[in-house]
C-alpha cells in the first residue's frame, strides 16, 4: 500500500530531518494505529502543504528553543527576544535570498510568541510539553482539534482497514469471470477509490 | 520584490557626491495619498524629506480636471480659484470611490459631489464622469488615480534626478482587498510598483517607533515596550491602531477603520445648512453644479474656523434668489455630526479590546490627519484613553507621508550608520478572511488582528454522501453571514474520492506573504491515507474582477448546497 511509503511525500529538497521524527514514532503502518503520539493526518497534509511552498527549518524545536529563552524565561525576556528575532526573520529585513525560508521562520516564532506571552496559553503547552506532546501543539484551537482528531483517526483507520480487508478476502473468492459488468465496474471504482 | 531593482547607472557617473545612495537598491519612496490632500517623501541618507512641487507646496490636492485635452492633477495645475475644483471638470475623493461597486452607501453619498457619480445599484462599477465643454466624459477612480500618479512620478524623478518605480502608499485600514487590487492597479498604470501598502496609522506608529528609538539613544536608556494608540481621521477614512514600540519595532497589536471622515462632517453640515440640498443638485445642472459648489466651499471654511472659534457666521449667495445666511456654533457643528464621532468612539474601543490592552497601559495618544483639528475629535479620544495631553512631537498632516518613507527605506534594504533606519513594523491584517461554509455562515481561517506573514489552516468535511466536488469561496470580512463579507474569489475541488458524508478532510489552508499576496491552498485526504486524494490547488486572490457579491449569488443559483462544505465538529 502506498500509504506505508513516507519517502513518497518528499518533496526534493526538503530536509529530511522534518519527517524522520515522525517515521520514526511510526515505523510501519500497522503500529501506528495504536501509537498514540502519531500527529494526525490533518497535521500531515498541513505538513506537506507548508512543504510544497518552504521546507519547515524549524520541526521538532520546542516555543522555548525557538525564542532562544530558558523554560523560566520571564514575560519581558519573551518579548524581547521576540522583537530581535522578528529584527532577523521578518520579510522585511532578512536577505532577499532567504526570505521564503525566513518568512516560514518569523510564522513560528510568531506563533512561540503568541502562546508563551499569554499566561494561560503557556501554562498548557508546559503542561502539554511535560508530556512530550509539544510537537502537535500548534496554536490552541488546532491543538484541540488534534487531540481529538487523533481519536477519532485511530478508531476509523482501524475499522476501515479491517472492513477493506474483508472487502478484499470476499472478492478474491470471486473469480473474475463468475462476476457481472457492473460487479467488475464496482470493483474497478473501489480499488481506484483505495489508490487514491 | 520579484522585480530587477533599478541601478541608476548615469547618477552615480556623473554626479560625485551622489556616493552612496546608488551602491544600494533604489530607495522606495512613500506615497499618501488622501482623499482630500496627498504628499511624497524620501529617505534621504539622514532622514525623511518631503518633496514640494514647483509652487512649493508640500501637500497638494488630490484632484484631476478634465478642463482641457490633457489632463492636469492637483501637482501641477495652478488653480485659479477653489470653485475650479467644484465645476464639474475635476475629479476629486477618488480614494472614496476607488474599488467600489454602485450598491456602496460610500458611493450613494458620492452623488451630491460636481461631478457626475451614477449608479444603477445592481452591484456593478458606477459610472464617473467630468464636466468638458458640456459634456459628461466617462473616466473611472483607478485612470484619475493613475494620472494623479504620473504627476507625482515626474515631479519626484525631477527633484531626484533617477526613475522612480518602487514606492511604499499609505492606504485606509477598512480596505478590502479588491480595493488595493485597484490601487495596485493605478499604481501600475502609472509605472509604479507597489513594494508595501501600509495602513495609514501604522506608518504613524512606525515613525514614532523611530523617534522613541532616538530618545533611547539619546538618553542610553534601557528602551522599554511603549504602548500608543493612534488615529487617524482624514477626509475619508477613520482608522486606529494599537502598537507596541521597543527597540525601533513596532509591533502592530490590532486594526480598526470606516470609512468615515471630513467628508461626512462636511455634508452633515450642509444638509443641516440647507436640508433640501441632494434633492436641489440631484438633476446635475450648470446652475446647481455652481450653487452647490458655492455652498461646499462656505461650509468647509466654517467647519476649519470652528476648529478655533466657538461660533461662525455663514453668507453665501447660492444663485436664483436663493441664500444661506446662518450663525453656526461648535455646538451646533457637534451635534449634527454626533453619530460620527459615536462611530469613532466605538472604533477606538473596538481597537482597544482586540489589542487587550488596558487603558492605563497606553503611554502615548497620537491624533493625525485633518480631523486631528476639530476640539470634539480631541476631547473624545483624549477622554477615552484618559489622557490630558495628546503626543505633540509628530506633525499630524506629515506623519503618515513620513512612515511610509521609512518603511520605503527599510523595505529596500537600506541602513544607516546612525541606526536610524533599525527599524521594523509587524504589521496585522485588518480583516479576517475565511471560507463559506455551514450554510450560509462565513467561517473564518485567519481572523482579523493576525500578524502578516500567516498561514493557518482549517479542516472541512463534505456534506452529502459521495459528494465528489466541493466549491470553495472565499471572504474577507467581519460579518457572521457571507453576504455581509467582501467575496474575494471562488474554486471548485474536483475529484474527492466518493465516501459519506463528513468523512473527506478538506484541509484549507489560507497564506499570506511578506508582500501581503493572499493565496488558498486546498487538500483532500481520506482518513487512513497519508497522501492527498488529488495535487493540492493553490490558487492566488483575490480573483474576482470586480468585487461582485453577485458571482456568489449565481454560483450559488446553479449549484445550491450540493457542493457545500463544513467545518469538522470537534468539540471537546
Amino acid at each position: 500500500m502506498r500509504c506505508s511509503s513516507y519517502n513518497g511525500l518528499m518533496i526534493p529538497g526538503t530536509d529530511y530531518r522534518f519527517f524522520s521524527t515522525r517515521t520514526a514514532a511510526a515505523p510501519d503502518p500497522s503500529r501506528r494505529l495504536y501509537t498514540a503520539r502519531v500527529p494526525s493526518v490533518s497535521f500531515r497534509i498541513k505538513a506537506q502543504i507548508n512543504d510544497a511552498a518552504v521546507k519547515d527549518v524549524t520541526g521538532g524545536l520546542t516555543f522555548y528553543d525557538l525564542l532562544g529563552i530558558s523554560e523560566s524565561g520571564t514575560l519581558p525576556e519573551i518579548k524581547q527576544a521576540y522583537k530581535q528575532l522578528a529584527r532577523k526573520y521578518h520579510p522585511d529585513v532578512s536577505p532577499p535570498d532567504r526570505v521564503q525560508e525566513y518568512t516560514q521562520r518569523f510564522i513560528r516564532v510568531q506563533e512561540a510568541y503568541e502562546t508563551l506571552s499569554d499566561p494561560r496559553s503557556r501554562a498548557l503547552y508546559d503542561r502539554d510539553m511535560s508530556n512530550g506532546l509539544h510537537l502537535a501543539f500548534s496554536a490552541r484551537r488546532r491543538y484541540q482539534n488534534d487531540v481529538e482528531m487523533e481519536g477519532r483517526d485511530e478508531w476509523k483507520n482501524h475499522w476501515h482497514s479491517q472492513l477493506s480487508e474483508l472487502k478484499r478476502r470476499s472478492m478474491n473468492k470471486d473469480a473474475r469471470g463468475n462476476m457481472s459488468w457492473a460487479a467488475r465496474m464496482r470493483r474497478q471504482r473501489d480499488d481506484l477509490s483505495q489508490d487514491l | 520584490m520579484d522585480e530587477p531593482a533599478y541601478t541608476v547607472v548615469s547618477d552615480s557617473e556623473t554626479t560625485g557626491e551622489e556616493k552612496s545612495s546608488s551602491a544600494f537598491p533604489e530607495i522606495a519612496i512613500g506615497i499618501d495619498i488622501g482623499t482630500s490632500q496627498c504628499s511624497i517623501a524620501i529617505w534621504n541618507g539622514s532622514q525623511v524629506e518631503l518633496l514640494k512641487n514647483t509652487r512649493n507646496q508640500k501637500m497638494m490636492r488630490s484632484y484631476v480636471t478634465f478642463k482641457d485635452e490633457v489632463p492636469s492633477g492637483g501637482v501641477s495645475n495652478q488653480l485659479s480659484h477653489e470653485h475650479e475644483i467644484l465645476s464639474g471638470a475635476a475629479i476629486f475623493n477618488m480614494k472614496r470611490l476607488i474599488g467600489r461597486v454602485d450598491t456602496d452607501p460610500v458611493v450613494h453619498a458620492s452623488k451630491s459631489l460636481p461631478f457626475l457619480v451614477q449608479t444603477l445599484d445592481i452591484g456593478v462599477r458606477p459610472f464617473i464622469a467630468a464636466l468638458v465643454n458640456n459634456v459628461w466624459r466617462s473616466t473611472t477612480p483607478e485612470e484619475v488615480l493613475a494620472i494623479f500618479l504620473v504627476e507625482l512620478r515626474a515631479m519626484a524623478e525631477m527633484q531626484l534626478k533617477r526613475p522612480i518605480r518602487n514606492v511604499v502608499l499609505t492606504i485606509p485600514v477598512s480596505f478590502s482587498r479588491f480595493q488595493l487590487t485597484r490601487i495596485e492597479r493605478a499604481c501600475a498604470m502609472a509605472g509604479l510598483h507597489v513594494l508595501r501598502l501600509m495602513p495609514e496609522p501604522t506608518a504613524v506608529a512606525l515613525l514614532y517607533a523611530q523617534q522613541q528609538q532616538l530618545i533611547v539613544h539619546e538618553n542610553m536608556g534601557s528602551g522599554s515596550e511603549k504602548i500608543a494608540l493612534i488615529f487617524n481621521m482624514g477626509a475619508g477614512y477613520s482608522d486606529v491602531a494599537l502598537s507596541a514600540t521597543a527597540g525601533g519595532v513596532s509591533q502592530i497589536k490590532a486594526l480598526a477603520g470606516s470609512a468615515i471622515g471630513g467628508e461626512d462632517l462636511l455634508q452633515n453640515m450642509m444638509r443641516h445648512l440647507l436640508p433640501d440640498f441632494e434633492s436641489r443638485f440631484s438633476n446635475h445642472g450648470m446652475n446647481e453644479i455652481k450653487s452647490m459648489g458655492l455652498l461646499r466651499v462656505a461650509t468647509q471654511d466654517a467647519i476649519h474656523k470652528l476648529s478655533t472659534q466657538t461660533a461662525v457666521q455663514i453668507d453665501v449667495n447660492l444663485g436664483n434668489g436663493s441664500k444661506v445666511s446662518k450663525l453656526v456654533n461648535r455646538e451646533e457643528f457637534e451635534e449634527v455630526n454626533q453619530k460620527i464621532f459615536e462611530k469613532c468612539e466605538n472604533l477606538i474601543i473596538q481597537c482597544l479590546h482586540d489589542a487587550k490592552v488596558e487603558i492605563d497601559d497606553i503611554t502615548d495618544v497620537i491624533l493625525v490627519g485633518g480631523g486631528s483639528y476639530i476640539p470634539k475629535l480631541r476631547n473624545l479620544v483624549k477622554g477615552i484613553c484618559k489622557k490630558e495631553e495628546l503626543y505633540n512631537v509628530i506633525n499630524p498632516l506629515e506623519a503618515a507621508v513620513c512612515g511610509a518613507a521609512l518603511e520605503g527605506a527599510v523595505a529596500s534594504g537600506i541602513s544607516d550608520p546612525f541606526g536610524n533606519l533599525d527599524l521594523l513594523t509587524i504589521q496585522v491584517t485588518p480583516l479576517g478572511i475565511g471560507i463559506r461554509a455551514d450554510g450560509n455562515n462565513f467561517v473564518p481561517i485567519i481572523p482579523r488582528n493576525t500578524t502578516m506573514p500567516a498561514r493557518k489552516d482549517l479542516v472541512f468535511t463534505t456534506v452529502r454522501d459521495n459528494q465528489i466536488e466541493a466549491l470553495v469561496t472565499v471572504y474577507e470580512g467581519e460579518g457572521e453571514k457571507v453576504e455581509e463579507n467582501h467575496l474575494l474569489g471562488y474554486f471548485k475541488i474536483t475529484g474527492i474520492p466518493p465516501a459519506p458524508k463528513g468523512v473527506p478532510e478538506i484541509n484549507v489552508c489560507i497564506d499570506i506573504d511578506a508582500s501581503n499576496v493572499l493565496r488558498v491552498l486546498a487538500g483532500v485526504i481520506l482518513p487512513g491515507c497519508p497522501h492527498p486524494a488529488i495535487p493540492v490547488m493553490e490558487i492566488r486572490l483575490p480573483t474576482v474582477d470586480d468585487g461582485h457579491g453577485w458571482c456568489a449569488e449565481a454560483l450559488h443559483r446553479t449549484y445550491g448546497s450540493t457542493i457545500d462544505l463544513e467545518t469538522v465538529q470537534k468539540k471537546i
